[in-house]
């Protein structure tokens, strides 16, 4: 298939380990990578019902002249075919439009802050915002480049999270790896998730491409958060409960990115994802 | 919590099953109104800051004050607010033509701080344009909010266009047609009503806001059969003052990026370039919206030469605040210009003609400005209907129409794209519905692309294939590399006839032999224009599309024909 | 009714992806939700005739009918049937002789066959060979059912100017109400002629169940 990925070129050691990791994530899943250097500190992209305008801070452009050798050094390290992206509609002068049509969107925890200040932290509002209108489910990446060898699929039972099961499912189907799937008990019995499953038609791929299936009590959140193995992809619903829940009691998508150093791939509320 | 969000739901549903021309009337109103507000608080700022600044005109130093006016401006508008460059409008066109009207949040009022900081401080810039981006501004995010589709938040832009313009000039008429002009360029049932109550909405806000309004009250006017004459020679004038005007703006503003100064640097360079200007000649400060109606009563005091000096001057210095870092429009820049014209029009038609019985002073300074309008914007019917408002009586309609058709005539001639499409007509983005350059934009390769289509490996045997198309009506097959898929080439029916024809081949040779590998191929990426142009320039009927060296689908002329005919059909009849 | 966009796509014959822009423009009488469009029939029949746009409610049968209207070749022998002992000795008595013959043939319609026929063979013998011909008129008989052959076999050889000047044996009489059942029966039959073992076959007058076992046969091993 055709799957590609948008990565935003950053030309720091710090966006080096961001691009191997897509690079990475590429490989596995057999996807294309697309690079994008920016040439000014802001791009915009027109979502459906939205226009996110992304500022980047300085060290996007950093060195441009080196940026583009950079690049091709690393596509070339992975044995990945270059392919860049050149912006042609420009809606000012120096601000280009991204278009939004791609299978993959790779975003480190921030886009405009200053990479010293993320460590793990909070993801920056405009990656949120990203996260919020995109219909591509989006790949955080740790800090440094961490290759994995299974998938973690975190089911919380919303919308969001059947969509992060299929991608689950689908990268588990292109890259071989284990699948497993880990769930939280809120109120409900684990046989309702099971329920939710087989009224998706899922039953049987998760039979076939999954290796556990983990449960938990509501308060062993945090041990389970300590049993996904540290060298798996966390795919994860954003967004699963709503804005003024997610206000008021923060979201577990937060609670989570802020714990792990895994690799996240997010699924937001406008995905739409078919196996 | 729940029930409100059912109750939410439910109000929500019930509105958007009603007529959709209802939702739009009252979503309509409310942008009308905010953007009138918008409009209305940035006169009374700037009224504010110029009696704020004016004690301080008188000091030497004076100069300096549009340079820091412009410093601040440019400094919110890179580093605080973040905007691309550019005045506004242009940017609305854009985004209503290719992304329905999708504006940032932010739009709907930064440009109002920078363009109040350059103005207030003397800048020679207009309001009007950023109180156009902001009114667009607001009503795309108000549709953002309702979550309507394209379609209705393009309306509801041209609503917080037809506001705002309606607003500050206390004139719905030219609001509603500088909306429908200028930004939409389309004239359809669904958009007038809405944009139409917006704009009177627009108008009366800044009615009762500001109940006395000091400029463009309505002043009636005598001007009877005798001007036309005189009005056909004012067209042709402001048509070269308004050429004039365009190319010294965008000149300037060309040399001013060739520059290798910060932005802050030229900020300085240009505001105090003003400054100087605006010492011994202070009717090139500001918006200039005093001086106008000065001029419009007859009270305006200065000598011929002053007055033609004063037109370069205030040429000069626009570009020079809006080339160099300022921020603002050119509309009331336009009204000055054209009515200084206007007036040395008439006073040149005095020494000359001593004896020619015409109207006074002030309509010649509006026909100016209807000439102006109409050379610059290339809008004519914004400038008629503007001055029509003005003036307040339809007496004075067959010379503003004679002033406004040659302007825009003769402009048109000369520069065929206006102020605010030139950007977009160089940059191939000049998209108006209903085109062709906007349903080949809007038509996508992967909408076109047939992926039904056999492959066929490389490492086939003729006689096999000479199987395969029997029983295919296929005429191009492309080949692909067994292992990883790769597009090697492909195989046009009529290019191998004469192999097909000759059975002594069949078993001799493999497909990669008889392939075509030269033949172009189209990329996703590609727009369908450039992929039309590939076609015509190698007198190819299908294309492959290939992506990433795989193999994704064929486009034929038949298929875009097809989906062509779709496309101009959802465009063009009304809904 | 309850549409996806897919269907959807399906019955505006368009990409799915230009339902998505439609629907995001605007420009579609559909209610969106997630991946399923709700829509009324009657209001998008009324929308469609409005547009001029053809929907396609139904799918396409065209392909399929086709392979209908393909009769093979022992069942138009079979409705032809085969005559034996036809008297002449000149081209123009034989066909004669065999349409007198020919049951399927109308009486008042006999004698235009005939005309048809002779014209054909004026232009150009239809002896292929071997001792055969095929005679055949240019144009289709609209009074036909169906396609048919009809085989007769001829008292003696009779000189016909075929290809390699052997006197003829046997006549296959094609006879069609469409040119292109025609084309597809004429290969069907050059294809079993080309098989010499066939043709002396054909010259002990098989009656009609061994023709058309035979022809069967011939049939099945060139599919297999």
């Amino acid at each position: 298939m055709n799957y590609k990925l948008l990565h935003i070129f950053r030309n720091t050691p710090f966006g080096r380990e961001t691009f191997l990791q897509s690079l990475y994530f590429c490989k596995i899943i057999n996807a294309h990578p697309v690079v994008y250097i920016p040439k000014s500190d802001k791009f915009l992209m027109y979502f459906s019902n939205d226009a996110v305008q992304v500022d980047l801070d300085a060290s996007y452009l950093t060195s441009p002249e080196t940026a583009k050798t950079h690049a091709q050094d690393l596509f070339d390290e992975m044995e990945i075919k270059s392919k860049f992206f050149e912006p042609k509609n420009f809606t000012a002068s120096s601000l280009p439009d991204i278009p939004t049509n791609f299978d993959y969107l790779c975003c480190p925890r921030s886009v405009s802050d200053l990479s010293s200040k993320i460590g793990l932290g909070h993801l920056g509002p405009k990656v949120r915002r990203i996260i919020k209108h995109a219909t591509f489910p989006i790949l955080i990446t740790s800090p440094v480049f961490k290759p994995w060898k299974s998938i973690s699929v975190f089911f919380g039972g919303s919308k969001n999270a059947m969509n992060s099961l299929k991608i689950g499912l689908k990268i588990a189907m292109s890259s071989g790896l284990p699948l497993d799937i880990y769930t939280c008990l809120e109120k409900k019995e684990a046989s309702h998730y099971k329920e939710l499953i087989n009224a998706a038609d899922l039953t049987e791929p998760v039979k076939q491409l999954s290796r556990k299936w983990h449960f938990y009590e509501k308060d062993d959140f945090d041990t389970m958060l300590y049993d996904i193995p540290h060298n798996s992809l966390i795919v994860l619903g954003a967004y699963g409960h709503g804005l003024i829940k997610d206000f008021l009691f923060g979201s577990k998508m937060e609670q989570i990115q802020s714990t792990v150093t895994n690799n996240l791939l997010i699924t937001g509320p406008h995905c739409s994802i078919s196996l | 919590m729940s029930k409100i969000k059912n109750w939410y739901k439910r109000i929500y549903h019930e509105l958007f099953h009603l007529d959709d021309r209802l939702l739009l009337i009252i979503a309509g109103s409310i942008v009308g109104i905010c953007s009138g507000l918008a409009a209305v608080a940035l006169r009374l700022s700037l009224e504010s800051a110029l009696e704020w600044l004016h004690p301080y005109r008188s000091y030497g130093w004076a100069f300096l004050l549009p340079a820091i006016g412009a410093v601040l401006s440019s400094f919110y508008l890179e580093k605080i607010s973040r905007e691309g460059a550019g005045h506004g409008v242009p940017e609305v066109i854009y985004s209503v033509s290719r992304y329905g009207g999708l504006l940032r949040l932010r739009s709907s009022f930064s440009r109002l701080i920078s363009s109040l900081l350059t103005i207030g401080s003397g800048g020679s810039a207009g309001p009007e344009a950023p109180v156009v981006m902001s009114g667009s501004a607001i009503g795309s995010n108000i549709a953002k909010f309702l979550g309507l589709n394209d379609r209705q938040r393009i309306t509801l832009v041209g609503c917080g266009t037809a506001g705002a313009i309606a607003s500050i000039f206390n004139a719905p008429i030219a609001g509603l047609v500088f909306s429908v002009e200028v930004i939409l360029g389309e004239w359809k049932f669904v958009n007038i009503i809405p944009i139409a109550i917006a704009a009177v909405a627009g108008a009366q806000i800044s009615q009762s806001i500001i109940p006395a309004q000091v400029i463009f009250n309505h002043h009636p006017f005598n001007i009877g059969v005798s001007d036309i004459l005189p009005s056909l020679c004012l067209g042709i004038v402001t048509a070269f003052v308004s050429v004039l005007f365009t190319k010294i703006l965008r000149q300037t503003g060309k040399i001013a990026k060739k520059t290798s100064f910060p932005f802050w640097v030229r900020a300085i360079i240009g505001g105090c370039t003003v400054g100087m200007i605006g010492m011994f000649m202070p009717v090139v400060l500001g918006e200039g919206y005093h001086f106008i109606q000065l001029m419009i009563l007859g009270t305006f005091s200065m000598g011929t030469f002053l007055i033609f000096v004063a037109i370069f001057a205030k040429i000069f210095a626009t570009a020079m605040t809006l080339g160099w870092g300022g921020s603002g429009g050119i509309f009331a820049p336009c009204l000055l210009i054209g009515s200084l014209t206007g007036i040395l029009f008439h006073k040149m038609l005095f020494v000359f003609f001593p004896d020619i019985i015409s109207a006074r002073e002030g309509a010649y300074a509006l026909l100016g400005m209807t000439g102006l309008i109409s050379g610059v914007m290339q809008a004519p019917l914004t400038g008629i209907f503007l001055i029509v408002e003005i003036t307040g009586g339809y007496e004075t309609i067959l010379p503003l129409i004679v002033v406004s058709s040659i302007s825009s005539t003769m402009s048109h001639y000369i520069e065929p794209a206006s102020f605010y499409l030139k950007e977009l007509i160089e940059r191939g983005q000049f998209l108006r519905p209903g085109t062709d350059a906007r349903i080949l934009s809007d038509l996508d390769l992967g909408e076109l692309v047939d992926k039904e289509h056999i492959r066929v490996s490389e490492n086939m045997v003729f006689r096999e294939f000479i199987e395969l198309i029997k029983t295919s009506n296929q005429n191009f097959f492309p080949v692909i590399e067994d292992a990883t898929d790769e597009y090697k080439g492909v195989i046009q029916i009529t290019a191998i006839r004469k192999y097909v024809l000759d059975p002594g081949m069949y078993d001799m040779i493999f497909l990669n032999q008889v392939m075509d590998t030269d033949i172009l191929t189209a990329s996703l990426d590609n727009g369908l224009q450039e992929v039309l142009d590939m076609m015509d320039m190698n007198n190819m009927d299908s294309i492959s599309v290939v992506e990433h060296d795989l193999f994704i689908g064929m486009i034929s002329k038949n298929r875009i024909l097809d989906l062509y005919r779709r496309e101009l059909i959802m465009q063009t009849t009304a809904h | 009714m309850e549409l996806s966009v897919s269907e959807l796509s399906k019955l505006l014959g368009v990409a799915p992806t230009t339902i998505e822009r439609w629907l995001r423009q605007g420009n579609l009488p559909v209610s969106s939700k997630g991946t399923h469009c709700r829509f009324n029939k009657l209001e998008l029949e009324k929308w469609a005739a409005k547009k001029k746009i053809t929907l396609n409610f139904s799918e396409k049968v065209l392909p399929s009918k086709k392979e209908d209207e393909d009769i093979p070749l022992p069942a138009a022998i079979q409705n032809g049937g085969i005559y034996y002992d036809i008297q002449g000795d000149k081209v123009s008595q034989v066909l004669k002789n065999s349409i007198e013959k020919i049951s399927i043939i109308p009486d008042d319609l006999k004698t235009d066959l005939f005309e048809r026929l002779m014209e054909r063979e004026v232009a150009l013998s239809t002896g292929i060979g071997r001792g055969i011909a095929i005679p055949h008129p240019r144009e289709q008989l609209n009074y036909l059912d169906g396609p048919v052959i009809c085989v007769c076999f001829l008292d003696h050889p009779v000189d016909y100017n075929a290809l390699d000047q052997k006197p003829v044996f046997v006549l296959f009489f094609i006879l069609c109400p469409d040119l292109k059942m025609h084309l597809h029966l004429l290969s069907a039959l050059s294809f079993c002629l080309k098989d010499p073992q066939f043709i002396s076959f054909l010259k002990s007058k098989p009656d009609s169940v061994q023709l058309i076992t035979k022809i069967e046969y011939l049939q099945q091993e060139n599919t297999q």
